[in-house]
């Protein structure tokens, strides 16, 4: 039974909502609730992303890849064969993939959620037609809180991934270390 | 004694009797008496009768109709405030469904896609009404779908993830032989599971072949044999391999057969299986097996002259040990 597979799950997405809910709460300035109600099913969405990728190419890869995954999950070695550079950069691709992936799934699910709820300000802001006097306006700089916006809401979605990623990477450490210390 | 009956019959009245014309009761006794009918068709016509299948069909429809309906209504049916009706909804449809005790594959299946079915059965009524229509769905029905369906799918890719495992558990035992103590994902319910390899098999397989081959055989043969032994020894170990319980771990196995010592008329051949496939704490393991391989001398088979010695014949005996092999595990250098 994968029973250590899924207390993992669980810590690593609690441990995930509560950065990113706290990141989300200072910094867009949602309520308590509604930020960690977000952070939540978004990464919900991205853990359910990352299983069904996995167990879609799982059966597809070849035996040497294959015997990899299998001494990882059941014997929790990667190297079998030495580290080469092959594998650094296998495992270098899968992690930014998985970085970029979960980014992409949070920035949407959130931007769908503010929508739902009307609470969308960066498209919602922007007028359709301009008068001439507001078109000068904003060439001169007015508009630039719209696109400041967008970008706000983007650097926010990064940062926030970025502390949760580090912080599960951390915890991954931090149980090597110890499994290490204890053998 | 009395009241227990007299309990259950009021029980099964409850449960059976219908209050009213459109109860779930009323389909729960059409479900049973569909079944009944396609019982007596099945005796009376033979089990290849098309209207049975009708039948039964019908059945399992009633039945999960009425067990949906009932369990729908049950106000109390709820864990934290949450209901659960659907999950056991879900149950019913997934052995109507895919009839899981007919094999390993239709269990999977139907365990696989319980979450979702369940999903599927919770989220109908939010889409249509009882009449039919469809429904729009408010803001917060949504946000809550959209929860439970992503939980449902995570349970889906356990429970898919858990098979997984346990096809390469069924494909490959010899992982199998230091236990998966280390795992961060597995937890075996077994404390210490630390089963021989499938490696023993294959040698005393190979062993009892090669006996058989040589026993008997005239010495010249026999070295021929050893001569030639190559493709020979091939050819064994392939159908030792294919005899195996779970013959796709041959991808895992290399023979080495190193040349035969002699040792005065004998030849000892020995044969090494060496793991190449993964297993715990850097063990890379191998097994050996030794065969002697030596000449006895036997009288030969025809009519003896008074006057000469017994003519003798030398024919092969093989003696490979009663022992079978252990798992000799190498420590890869630090």
């Amino acid at each position: 039974m994968p029973l250590r597979m899924i207390a993992f799950q669980v810590l690593f997405w609690m441990v995930a909502v509560a950065i990113e809910a706290g990141i989300l709460r200072q910094r867009l300035r949602l309520g308590f609730q509604t930020s960690v109600q977000y952070a939540g099913v978004t990464n919900l969405a991205a853990i359910v992303c990352g299983w069904i990728a996995f167990l879609v190419i799982e059966p597809l890869m070849t035996l040497t890849i294959k015997t990899q995954i299998i001494n990882y999950i059941l014997f929790n070695r990667i190297l079998m064969n030495g580290w080469t550079t092959q594998t650094g950069a296998i495992l270098l691709a899968i992690a930014l993939l998985a970085f970029f992936g979960t980014f992409f799934i949070k920035a949407k699910g959130i931007e769908l959620f503010l929508r739902s709820d009307n609470a969308w300000k960066p498209v919602a802001k922007k007028p359709q037609k301009l008068l001439r006097d507001e078109r000068y306006a904003r060439a001169r700089g007015a508009g630039v809180e719209v696109s400041q916006s967008n970008a706000r809401f983007t650097d926010t979605m990064i940062q926030a991934n970025a502390a949760s990623f580090s912080a599960v990477l951390g915890l991954m450490v931090l149980r090597a270390l110890i499994d290490g210390w204890n053998a | 004694m009395e009241d227990i009956i007299q309990d259950l019959q009021k029980q099964a009245r409850s449960i059976l009797v219908p209050t009213g014309y459109f109860t779930p009761q009323t389909l729960l006794l059409l479900s049973i008496f569909s079944l009944f009918i396609a019982a007596a068709l099945e005796y009376t016509e033979g089990p290849e009768f098309a209207a049975i299948r009708v039948l039964t069909t019908m059945s399992w429809i009633f039945f999960t109709v009425a067990v949906w309906w009932a369990l729908s209504q049950a106000k109390d049916l709820t864990i934290y405030g949450f209901k659960v009706y659907p999950w056991i909804v879900g149950i019913v449809l997934c052995c109507f469904l895919f009839r899981p005790w007919r094999s390993e594959d239709r269990l999977r299946w139907a365990v696989s896609t319980w979450p979702l079915i369940s999903t599927g059965v919770m989220a109908l009524p939010m889409f249509i009404s009882w009449d039919l229509k469809l429904k729009q769905l408010k803001n917060k029905a949504k946000k809550m779908l959209i929860t439970t369906t992503l939980v449902n799918l995570l349970l889906s890719s356990w429970i898919v993830f858990h098979f997984r495992v346990q096809d390469w558990v069924l494909s490959y035992p010899s992982l199998l032989v230091r236990g998966t103590s280390d795992s961060a994902f597995i937890y075996d319910f077994v404390v210490d599971r630390e089963q021989p390899s499938q490696g023993v098999e294959l040698l005393d397989r190979m062993t009892d072949e090669i006996a058989s081959q040589l026993t008997g055989q005239p010495w010249y043969q026999a070295e021929r044999w050893l001569y030639t032994r190559q493709p020979r020894l091939e050819a064994i170990y392939q159908d030792a391999l294919n005899a195996l319980e779970s013959p796709d771990e041959s991808l895992f196995w290399r023979l080495n057969v190193a040349e035969p010592r002699q040792v005065d008329e004998a030849y000892w051949l020995d044969l090494r299986a060496d793991w190449a496939g993964p297993v715990a704490r850097n063990g890379e393991f191998y097994l050996e097996k030794s065969c002697k391989i030596f000449p006895v001398n036997q009288p030969r088979a025809v009519a003896r002259q008074d006057d000469e010695p017994q003519p003798m014949t030398q024919i092969a005996q093989v003696n490979c040990g009663e022992d079978s092999p252990t798992e000799q595990f190498v420590t890869p250098p630090v």
